[in-house]
């Protein structure tokens, strides 16, 4: 069980806005991609997918770029990660239907899976963008 | 994101047996049948429970497997580590510690995530899914029979009803 390169890419980009832009000076992919070290044409996918959960804004033009569509310290890592990943959950049963042969409400596992998930969610909801943001700076001695 | 049908699969084959051990061996064939899984692919994923000495076979002819301890002794952590590995939500080769964003990323989430999970599937016990799994049959029996006295499911009528259909034809 692991989050795919989307998810991480995607946190990425939204720390490497927070630090790098804001409304009035919104950033080129190219800078992001070159800054991350990461596929252009890899890291647009993710931001379409940012921009329509209304995480980023994009701009067209002579200034245009991206930047990000709300406070850093109101984007929680969760939100990035549901925009970003098809899906979060540990098993598929927890999202939607699936044949696995037996009843929801007789799987023996069904509820140590959901909790897994409860905990994931709560870990990645309880950062914000803000966060990894003043952290990042603190790490860059080690 | 996902676990893969080993540790899916694995620990519901697991609960199963130990919810119908009572002291002897459980023929992997019954434990198959009543949780709809292969048979095949439970005694390669039982052989993996077996080395790692969280079950052991027993031949003749009530053989089978039976746990090596008290349920309440095997936590969800070693079936899943026999099974999966040790949990990690992205894998270690991918962390860049010289990075100061991805960095941060481990420190806040990843590693945070990590600890979390580890401690609930240590803290949770295969003795406590049993008697949840136990609780939840007689649940559904009880229901069963409040729409009369013969507990079949829907499934269980339909096919009655179309072997009738069939034999008056």
């Amino acid at each position: 069980m692991k989050v795919s390169t989307k998810g991480r890419y995607a946190l990425e980009i939204a720390a490497d806005l927070a630090m790098h832009s804001d409304s009035e000076h919104r950033e080129s992919l190219k800078n992001i991609a070159r800054r991350r070290d990461l596929s252009e044409k890899y890291l647009e996918r993710i931001v379409k997918m940012l921009c329509r959960a209304g995480i980023v804004s994009s701009a067209r033009g002579a200034r245009g770029g991206y930047c990000l569509a709300k406070d850093a310290r109101e984007i929680t890592l969760l939100e990035i990660l549901e925009a970003s990943e098809g899906e979060l959950a540990p098993v598929p049963c927890l999202t939607r239907e699936t044949d696995c042969g037996i009843e929801c409400g007789q799987c023996p596992t069904r509820e140590v899976w959901g909790e897994m998930w409860e905990i994931i969610k709560k870990t990645a909801g309880e950062v914000t963008v803000a966060d990894l943001q003043s952290q990042a700076p603190s790490q860059i001695q080690i | 994101m996902r676990l893969s049908t080993k540790g899916r699969y694995g620990l519901r084959a697991l609960v199963d047996l130990a919810a119908h051990e009572e002291g002897e061996a459980v023929s992997l064939a019954r434990t198959a049948q009543r949780q709809k899984l292969s048979l095949n692919y439970l005694e390669q994923v039982f052989g993996m429970l077996r080395r790692a000495g969280i079950v052991a076979g027993v031949k003749g002819s009530n053989g089978g497997f039976r746990l090596t301890r008290d349920m309440d002794e095997i936590t969800v952590k070693e079936v899943l580590e026999a099974l999966e590995g040790k949990f990690s939500i992205v894998d270690e080769s991918d962390k860049d510690t010289q990075d100061p964003v991805q960095s941060a990323l481990s420190a806040l989430l990843w590693d945070e995530i990590d600890r979390r999970v580890d401690h609930f599937l240590q803290e949770k016990t295969l003795g406590s899914l049993v008697r949840e799994y136990r609780r939840n049959l007689d649940k559904d029996a009880a229901a069963d029979h409040s729409w009369g006295d013969n507990p079949v499911s829907t499934y269980q009528k339909r096919t009655q009803r179309r072997t009738e259909r069939k034999a008056t034809e």
